[in-house]
């Protein structure tokens, strides 16, 4: 079954040269093209070792009983001939795990992170799956059909559409309509119409928003952490894998772009410190806009780190921009040290500036960590059609803040200020001031595989753990985590929302 | 392992395309890892196994998709499937999705996915690609249910949430043929899907709501007794009968035997269909599929009652020959189904 090229290409961003679509498309042809739809990835030449090694794994796995553990971890179930072979080497660890003349690295199983096993633990990362974005997806979920949201979203179509076209006068007459009908809404249509409206006539009127408060930008993300799991399901997830990365390693050294009040690393520290091996010396490396607040996250993080018996360093980089960052300003030991380079909802911020997320991504590449954390919105707000923009991050934002509704009062408040801001930035600004740029995790995929990164799967302990997670949210019912290819979404109703990816060199 | 487990995998090797057999194969070893033996099942990792798809509201071969949430109080989604707007060159703006249906006659499959009650969902990939199948084969309207499943939601939730998508279906004014302002409503499974499609149906006719015809490929069905085909099918391919029976445990409520009507509709304790309106149904059986002679008996039981009923017997089918268009059978039977629901255009 063919895909169509969709008409309507957004951008798919500064990521792919043409070497790397030649290699894409040999990948590609040698894939079973029936079985691709169907979500599994497996080389026609490979099949009949593919059927092979499925005989072998039920002959052993017997009938219906499964000898199997409960812990034992899975990878990337689209790559079913690795998942295969890593079931198959579970059950019996004197088996070759490398079939003869296969380009594929070791896979062995990681286990949790906590208990690492004697055996070397290296995923399968080799490859690289890279896909260029062939046709846009448009995960569009009705949440509810009652009339005045229809003419609600009419309307606000309607304006972002005058205002692509500049006419103004159409524009404001349409604005104020919208205004309006919000008024007779109720719930999160209405909270997410008003912030629309407002960055509609803020485009208008030319009165952009500003982006410089970035004490009342971190309070409100405390907020936003507290009344709904994105920022927990993104810490969390991220720490898994970090965490599998410095399973070994006795030294180990966190980046943190954008260490705002340093939420995501208690729990990182207190998993260290558990580590049946006994903890890692830890250094963290905090980035951020202003040097007293990072040195006084450092500093609390460094009192709770002592509390447990865990080594620790802090270094904190005050920049205005993270394209300023430059490799010696991080003091890498190479040689002693495992590094971990991570980034929640920071990265896109980079693509405000041309050239600027391949410069950045090359500092990054030249300091080796040894993985790196990314957690992105799953969105393409980052077209060069505007209308399609405003279109995209209305359900997007529609989504987010319907499953807010359900949190307690106060924290939702702040939570909603916090999303309103990247609303009005998304809408209303241009040029070096819209920093909210988010693109979806195949973009980013593309990007990092041009910039020489390789897929680091999670796992689904990871998966299992983040489900639970999750479980203890008011509103549980709503959100979904997806395993794709090796990386974890949060979704609410079948719409994901932000992905969590981890990468090596 | 026996020899005799041996030469069963050898032998559902012969019948199924090399890529079929590894699909099926999967699901296989990976259900079996799902279930344990003390009846709860690997939700976690099921759903982690899971290969899923989002909706795409931009169309693709012809189709675009939507989800809707049709019951914020169970989280009830479905999934709907419409073929693309032959006025448009763009794909459809969000305002576009629910625009009514344009015909005199506008079939809408009301479909269940399968999963023996426990596995899959609206939105799994193999169903997807089946619904967007659908809608290219019939050129009809599907809207695949996300029904609650079992164990941890066993009988009667599926129906239930079958009953209220039923509901929700049939009172949609945009999914209204023009002819007589109705919704033409075929209600559709595989597997457990099949299952709940009956029983979705026997509830419509005692509640006055038309349903135009059922569509059962390989549908769930079993009873106490074990079938010749159950006997000397166990095991050959790709299924056996003490999975089979561990899915009815995971259904039926508690301290209930398979001859519980959900699982056996014509058993004793079933509803007798005489007299009671009840739509035609296209019943498809796989003859490799070990629960085939209990399929074959539903037909019978519905002949019996003065149903309609349009039996496809494929002998040399497996479970599951649907998934991939790359067999007869596959093709045969999706003719068959454009033939029953578009009868009437």
């Amino acid at each position: 079954m063919k895909r169509e090229l969709n008409h309507r290409e957004s951008s798919a961003g500064e990521g792919g040269s043409s070497p790397m679509t030649t290699v894409i498309k040999e990948e590609a042809a040698g894939v079973d093209e029936l079985l691709v739809v169907l979500g599994y990835k497996v080389r026609s030449s490979d099949m009949a070792d593919v059927a092979h090694k499925l005989e072998q794994l039920e002959m052993v796995l017997g009938d219906g009983i499964s000898n199997l553990c409960d812990e034992t971890v899975h990878y990337n179930p689209s790559d079913l001939s690795g998942w295969v072979e890593s079931m198959l080497s579970d059950l019996d660890p004197t088996r070759s795990q490398e079939k003869p003349g296969s380009e594929y690295d070791l896979r062995a199983i990681a286990g949790s992170a906590v208990y690492p096993r004697e055996e070397h633990v290296s995923r399968r990362s080799k490859r690289t799956r890279v896909e260029p974005e062939m046709s846009t997806t448009r995960s569009v979920v009705v949440l509810d059909s009652q009339e005045t949201g229809v003419r609600l979203v009419h309307a606000l179509l309607a304006c972002a559409e005058a205002v692509q076209q500049n006419n103004l006068k159409l524009a404001d007459a349409l604005v104020k309509h919208v205004g309006l009908l919000a008024s007779s809404q109720a719930g999160a249509m209405r909270k997410v119409a008003t912030y629309f409206a407002e960055g509609l006539a803020r485009r208008i009127y030319r009165i952009y928003p500003r982006d410089d408060d970035v004490a009342l930008s971190d309070t409100l993300q405390i907020h936003f952490y507290e009344s709904c799991p994105y920022l927990k399901f993104a810490h969390f997830t991220a720490n898994q894998a970090i965490l599998e990365a410095f399973a070994m390693a006795d030294k180990v050294h966190v980046i943190d772009l954008g260490l705002n009040h340093g939420l995501q690393w208690p729990a990182l520290i207190q998993a260290l410190a558990l580590r049946p091996n006994g903890p890692p010396d830890f250094r963290l490396t905090g980035i951020g806009y202003s040097l007293t607040e990072l040195q006084e996250v450092g500093w609390k993080l460094g009192q709770l780190a002592s509390t447990i018996g865990v080594n620790y360093e802090f270094k904190s980089i005050a920049l205005n921009n993270l394209s300023d960052l430059k490799p010696e300003m991080l003091d890498i030991r190479s040689g002693s040290e495992s590094v971990a380079v991570n980034s929640v909802f920071d990265l896109h911020r980079l693509l405000a500036h041309p050239g600027s997320i391949d410069k950045f991504l090359s500092t990054i590449r030249s300091i080796r960590p040894d993985i790196m954390t990314i957690v992105e919105q799953e969105a393409n707000h980052n077209g060069t059609v505007f209308l399609d923009r405003f279109t995209e991050s209305l359900h997007y934002y529609s989504s987010l803040f319907d499953s807010l509704e359900g949190s307690p009062s106060q924290d939702r408040v702040m939570s909603e200020l916090f999303l309103g801001r990247q609303i009005l930035n998304l809408v209303a600004c241009e040029g070096e001031d819209r920093v909210e740029r988010h693109e979806t995790l195949n973009q980013w995929r593309n990007r990092f595989g041009s910039g020489g990164f390789k897929p680091v799967n999670i796992g689904s302990n990871a998966y299992k753990q983040a489900s639970m997670l999750l479980a203890l949210h008011a509103g549980a019912d709503g959100y979904s985590v997806d395993e794709n290819e090796g990386c974890l979404l949060l979704g609410w109703q079948t719409r994901p929302l932000i992905a969590t990816s981890a990468w090596s060199l | 392992m026996a020899a005799s487990d041996e030469v069963n995998l050898i032998e559902s090797r012969t019948v199924v395309p090399l890529n079929t057999w590894v699909l099926i194969s999967n699901f296989k070893v990976a259900y079996n890892i799902l279930r344990r033996p003390d009846g709860t099942f690997n939700r976690h990792l099921a759903e982690y196994l899971d290969r899923k798809v989002t909706a795409n509201a931009n169309p693709v071969d012809g189709v675009f998709s939507f989800d809707v949430l049709i019951d914020r109080r169970t989280n009830l989604l479905s999934r709907v499937y419409r073929p693309a707007y032959a006025d448009q060159e763009q794909p459809p703006s969000v305002l576009d999705l629910e625009r009514p249906v344009d015909g005199e006659i506008v079939p809408v499959i009301l479909f269940f996915h399968g999963g023996s009650f426990a596995h899959s969902s609206a939105n799994s990939a193999i169903y997807d690609t089946l619904c967007r199948r659908l809608v290219g084969v019939c050129n009809c309207v599907v809207v695949s249910v996300n029904y609650r499943r079992a164990p941890e939601n066993p009988y009667p939730c599926a129906y239930d949430d079958g009953w209220i998508a039923l509901n929700w279906v049939n009172s949609r004014s945009w999914l209204k043929s023009k002819k007589d302002s109705k919704v033409h409503i075929f209600l559709a499974g595989d597997s457990s899907g099949g299952n709940i499609a009956h029983n979705v149906a026997l509830k419509a006719g005692e509640s006055g709501i038309d349903v135009l015809g059922n569509i059962l490929l390989n549908p769930m069905f079993g009873g106490n007794e074990r079938t010749e085909s159950e006997k000397s099918l166990d095991g050959k391919y790709f299924v056996t009968v003490r999975d089979r029976d561990w899915y009815w445990k995971a259904f039926l409520p508690e301290g209930e035997d398979r001859e519980h009507p959900a699982c056996n509709p014509f058993s004793p304790r079933g509803k007798n269909l005489e007299g009671v309106s009840f739509p035609k149904s296209l019943v498809v059986v796989a003859g490799l599929d070990l629960i085939r002679d209990w399929q074959l008996a539903y037909a019978e039981g519905l002949k019996k009652a003065g149903k309609e009923v349009k039996l496809m017997h494929l002998e040399k089918a497996t479970i599951g020959f649907y998934l991939l268009p790359n067999n007869n059978h596959f093709h045969n039977v999706m003719d068959e189904i454009s033939a029953f629901v578009n009868a009437e255009c």
